[in-house]
């Protein structure tokens, strides 16, 4: 193994000479990466796992828009491994996914990426072998835009998030499929019963009991992988990753979650947060106390401590079961107090899609309009503190999500593009996606069938496809499109965020539109890792070129 | 009475004694109205100034969501005129005010927001006009600021009465956030 490339070599392929005489030409930045094994230590754990460069996380690879990128990937694994750059606009050869994009990198050898630049924002990379991913290989990747951003800001950091397990991802998959509550916890005891029976009664305990036993799922199936280590940057809560600020600056933190299967929901206690980019796009700002970023996500906020103290970066993991810490100081070793975890969610009826049947909840119809003939007399401090109900999530969902210090939690209906990237037109078809499986077998699937079991998807180049995700699952998908932008329908028209990777909430109906502008052939999973490797996974084939249709495109 | 481009026609009289009669509770509420003219600098931040003490001109442009220039300088008892022109293609504010203020103006833009009386591109003119049932309205038409849509472009005379901890910025929600203030330097 090289130890040289512990440090990522950088080589500009024009010289300082050339650069001062061909100043118009695009920049061309050379990149080397090696995967390698490497120890991860958690603090309470220390386990081989994979890593970029000698270490996991991997590097953080820092490109400017315009740039024209090679990248030299060499495997030192003696399996077969690959790279996907996530969120990433390229020649679909490029992509990284073995069987769709080419063959995978063999052990010893080194496979060259070639491909522009064409955006800026917050995107990380990984593997698509195997369970390479959950075993350590993924890293961060940085892209300064061409133009000024939309917001100021006087440092930043990356800030990636990952679950890491005592058992490798192969290990897991195997428990999984052999037992699905095998890392389910958090199961509700005898205990419990005898409390909801007290609460209850002992009748409405039984028969809710018998509801979910038919359904074949426990209500507390929010996480079905628990016993993970959350860690931040690489470190454990113990281990406390740092990053520095002077009191007054703005800081934009870039979040990423590298999870196999883990949401988090983040807040910082004493600092508000300024939503300015999802998925590498900006979107208008939106000021919030938490968020929840699913896994494959990313969110850059703006902060701006003002206080000569310590923050905590509080992650709470979705269900509960775990958390990750780090810290905002302005100096190295100040910490501040890290909350507790709260009680766990535990899903309801309403996440089955039974809602529609008379439940009590929301009544969205009237939450639109509102009667101005009467504001006179409105109590205004009143409005501010109850929010509108999360439409992501079911009415009465037991995920919807609420801020722990009772402010402001953001919702996808909360994203607007700062600057769209297609001119917004009715889509030409749709296609619907119902999101299915069966826990007791541990079986995850699109429309009843597994990946192996299926067709492809395929696009015609020059259309706008309009995708219908029904979740008839309990679980929450972060449903992933390589490739292509997944637009997403919050009823903003033409200010709908685009984003790469789209949360999908149990009992829920969720749309998203694309603009198919990539020939070639794509990946579209569900990206919980194991969830994927079950089956929640397609090829997606565009059918035709830029030559074979006309294609108006906005910039 | 600064006129605000792209409003609907005011009666300006009702208007005015609208906002003579809820002087006091303007005060109060301390955000970023000043009290009308000739009142003198009751805030600390100023007060309008007379076209005919200008002694400047400074041209403020909008972008999204930042300033050209982010920061200015001026002297104790100057008037300036600032030409204050929205090159974005989304609504922004140039306020002058104390951070406080700015603050509280923030939560009331955010309302603005919620009535759907702003947008994030467009002001609905005619819904600025209504009455939050305390007397106030939502309409811009403070001497110290003005609210723009894109391409609009407007004007501010003020007068910086004595030395202050100011700031320009934009309150509409998120923006300030971002980075859409400036200070303003006493010489």
């Amino acid at each position: 193994m090289n130890s040289n490339n512990s440090r990522l070599r950088r080589s500009s392929i024009v010289g300082i000479f050339a650069a001062t005489v061909f100043s118009l030409t695009a920049q061309a930045g050379t990149y080397d990466i090696s995967v390698d094994k490497v120890i991860i230590d958690t603090g309470s754990s220390k386990k081989e796992g994979i890593g970029y460069n000698g270490a996991s996380p991997g590097p953080v690879l820092r490109f400017k828009e315009g740039e024209d990128v090679t990248i030299n990937v060499t495997n030192n694994l003696d399996e077969p491994t690959s790279i996907h750059w996530h969120g990433l606009i390229l020649p679909f050869q490029q992509d990284g996914v073995p069987t769709i994009s080419y063959d995978g990198i063999e052990p010893g050898e080194t496979f060259t990426h070639n491909f522009p630049i064409v955006q800026s924002g917050t995107y990380w990379f990984h593997s698509h072998s195997g369970f390479q991913e959950p075993d350590g290989a993924y890293g961060a990747i940085v892209i300064e835009p061409k133009k000024r951003e939309p917001f100021r800001y006087d440092r930043e950091y990356v800030v990636q998030l990952t679950d890491k397990h005592p058992h490798d991802g192969a290990r897991i998959m195997r428990n999984l499929k052999m037992m699905p509550d095998y890392y389910n916890r958090q199961q509700q005891t005898l205990g419990d019963f005898f409390d909801d029976a007290a609460k209850n009664g002992f009748d409405t305990t039984v028969n809710d009991r018998m509801a979910w036993g038919e359904m074949r799922m426990m209500p507390a199936d929010v996480e079905d992988l628990q016993g993970f280590t959350p860690l931040i940057n690489g470190k454990s809560s113990d281990q406390n990753w740092t990053g520095l600020f002077k009191p007054g600056e703005r800081v934009r933190l870039r979040f990423i979650n590298s999870s196999a299967m883990t949401y988090f929901d983040i807040r910082i206690p004493g600092l508000k947060m300024t939503v300015v980019n999802a998925d590498g796009n900006n979107v208008q700002p939106v000021r919030v106390d938490e968020f929840r970023i699913a896994v494959a996500e990313t969110f850059d906020v703006i902060v701006r401590p003002k206080e000569e103290k310590a923050y905590t970066i509080f992650a709470a993991s979705m269900g509960r079961s775990a958390y990750g810490r780090a810290t905002l100081a302005p100096k190295e070793g100040m910490t501040a107090e890290v909350p507790g975890l709260e009680k766990r969610p535990l899903l309801t009826m309403a996440d089955m899609g039974m809602a529609h049947e008379g439940m009590e909840g929301m009544d969205h119809s009237n939450m639109k309009e509102m009667d101005h003939s009467n504001m006179a007399g409105m109590d205004h401090s009143n409005m501010k503190a109850e929010g509108k109900p999360d439409p992501f999530y079911a009415p009465g969902s037991g995920l919807a999500p609420k801020a722990a210090n009772g402010g402001r939690f953001l919702s996808y209906a909360d994203l607007k593009a700062q600057r769209p990237l297609y001119k917004h037109r009715e889509a030409t078809r749709e296609i619907e996606l119902r999101l299915t499986g069966n826990m007791e077998r541990y079986i995850w699937s699109i429309n009843g069938k597994k990946y192996e079991d299926d067709e492809e998807i395929r696009l015609k180049y020059g259309e706008r496809v309009r995708f219908k995700f029904v979740n008839e699952t309990m679980m929450t998908h972060p449903m992933h499109l390589h490739g292509m932008w997944s637009i997403l329908d919050t009823g903003a028209k033409k200010w709908n965020p685009i984003k790469h990777t789209i949360s999908v909430a149990p009992g829920t109906t969720v749309y998203t539109e694309t603009e198919v502008d990539a020939p070639g052939q794509w990946a579209f999973h569900c990206h919980l890792s194991y969830h994927a490797a079950s089956g929640m996974f397609r090829r997606v084939v565009v059918e035709g070129g830029p030559e074979t249709s006309q294609l108006q495109m906005s910039q | 009475m600064i006129r605000i481009k792209g409003f609907t026609k005011i009666l300006a009289v009702s208007a005015f004694s609208i906002s003579m009669a809820f002087t006091a509770t303007q005060v109060q509420a301390g955000a970023g109205h000043s009290d009308g003219d000739g009142h003198g600098d009751k805030m600390g931040i100023g007060e309008p100034g007379k076209k005919s003490e200008v002694g400047r001109t400074i041209e403020i442009k909008m972008f999204d969501n930042y300033y050209e220039p982010e920061e200015i300088s001026v002297k104790a008892g100057e008037t300036v005129r600032f030409v204050i022109k929205n090159e974005g293609e989304f609504v922004h504010e140039f306020n002058i005010g104390t951070g406080a203020m700015h603050a509280a103006h923030q939560e009331e833009m955010m309302m603005m927001m919620e009535h759907g009386a702003l947008e994030p591109d467009k002001i609905n003119h005619s819904m600025m006009k209504m009455d939050m049932g305390n007397g106030k309205t939502m309409e811009h038409d403070d001497p110290n600021s003005v609210l723009l849509e894109p391409g609009k472009s407007d004007e501010v005379v003020w007068k910086f009465s004595k030395a202050a901890k100011l700031e320009f910025a934009c309150n509409v929600p998120g923006h300030y956030e971002s980075g859409m203030m400036g200070h303003v330097r006493f010489n």
